[in-house]
């Protein structure tokens, strides 16, 4: 009884994933370019930040998306960060027309950021969502939110955080 | 994960919901019932013998289509199967009930020497529909 006790609380920590609101990690972006954007650095604008896979097709069209409300509301920082295999951004970017910055980084970074158990399958586009402060206010399910994927929603969600 | 303490409307969330929801139950079940009954109703008409070649093969096209047109719309993936397969079910289950398809003219009250062509269903059931049916088509020949 008590091994089975402890199979289930263990199972449930290994698929745990960080809960919101919290603090929002430190992660270092890393451009082509070269150029390293520091997430701490955009503390004052209100951040969506979506973790990504540059094949895949939600992560494509979910990043058309982020470029349309990056233009429609101020204050607002869109930041991607592919962490798939030989990613190649700037390619996704010219692709797309995407002109907020994207970097590349492992796949342990983006786990660690998004709070979920290393080697533990996430679903792409992660979403997430920093108020001014830098508290995460609200994240992507650990399989993935289409409702955080959608226009309409996301646009209602980052003004109730403070982008205008 | 949303932080509850936002306020945001709930309208976008039900309307996202509605919409998810009908994409993937409703669409599939849709698209299923549309493609047996547009396959029925061509397949009826190209054994028929009575439609011109060039109708049977634009019915058929379009149909074809019709219903690749909403396989491409549909979201795929393991949960579409038993809703897809209840349209299939439920559009094989109504053609089987139908013993044929006319379409008589109808006069418009406002212009009675308008006429126009509209669909009559007789089910197997209507034992008077059938039987007015068998005398037109005795009559004819």
């Amino acid at each position: 009884m008590k091994i089975l006790l402890l199979a289930i609380l263990g199972s449930i920590a290994l698929t745990a994933q960080g809960q919101v609101p919290r603090p929002a990690p430190a992660l270092r972006i890393v451009e082509a370019s070269g150029k390293t954007t520091v997430l701490s650095s955009y503390r004052g604008s209100v951040v969506l930040l979506a973790f990504i896979s540059t094949r895949c097709t939600h992560c494509q069209n979910a990043s058309l998306i982020f470029e349309r409300l990056s233009h429609e509301l101020a204050g607002l920082q869109v930041l991607e960060f592919a962490f798939n295999e030989n990613s190649d951004a700037p390619a996704f970017a010219k692709q797309f027309g995407l002109t907020f910055p994207i970097g590349t980084g492992t796949t342990d970074s983006a786990h660690d950021f998004l709070g979920v158990s290393r080697g533990e399958r996430i679903g792409t586009p992660q979403v997430v969502v920093i108020d001014r402060s830098g508290i995460i206010r609200a994240q992507s399910e650990r399989l993935g939110s289409p409702i955080l994927q959608t226009a309409d929603y996301l646009r209602e969600l980052l003004k109730a955080v403070g982008a205008r | 994960m949303i932080d509850h303490s936002l306020v945001i409307s709930p309208m976008t969330a039900i309307l996202f919901h509605l919409k998810q929801g009908f994409f993937l139950y409703a669409w599939p079940m849709l698209i299923g019932f549309l493609t047996i009954l547009g396959y029925q109703a061509m397949g009826r008409l190209a054994m028929s013998g009575a439609a011109k070649w060039p109708v049977v093969f634009v019915l058929a096209s379009a149909v074809s289509m019709m219903s690749l047109f909403g396989w491409t719309m549909m979201v795929r993936g393991l949960h579409m199967i038993p809703f897809y397969g209840c349209g299939v079910g439920l559009a094989s289950a109504v053609t089987s009930r139908v013993y044929a398809v006319t379409l008589p003219e109808i006069a418009i009250a406002i212009y009675p020497n308008l006429k126009i062509r509209s669909i009559r269903v007789i089910w197997r059931g209507d034992v008077n529909g059938i039987q007015k049916l068998q005398q037109a088509l005795r009559a004819r020949v």
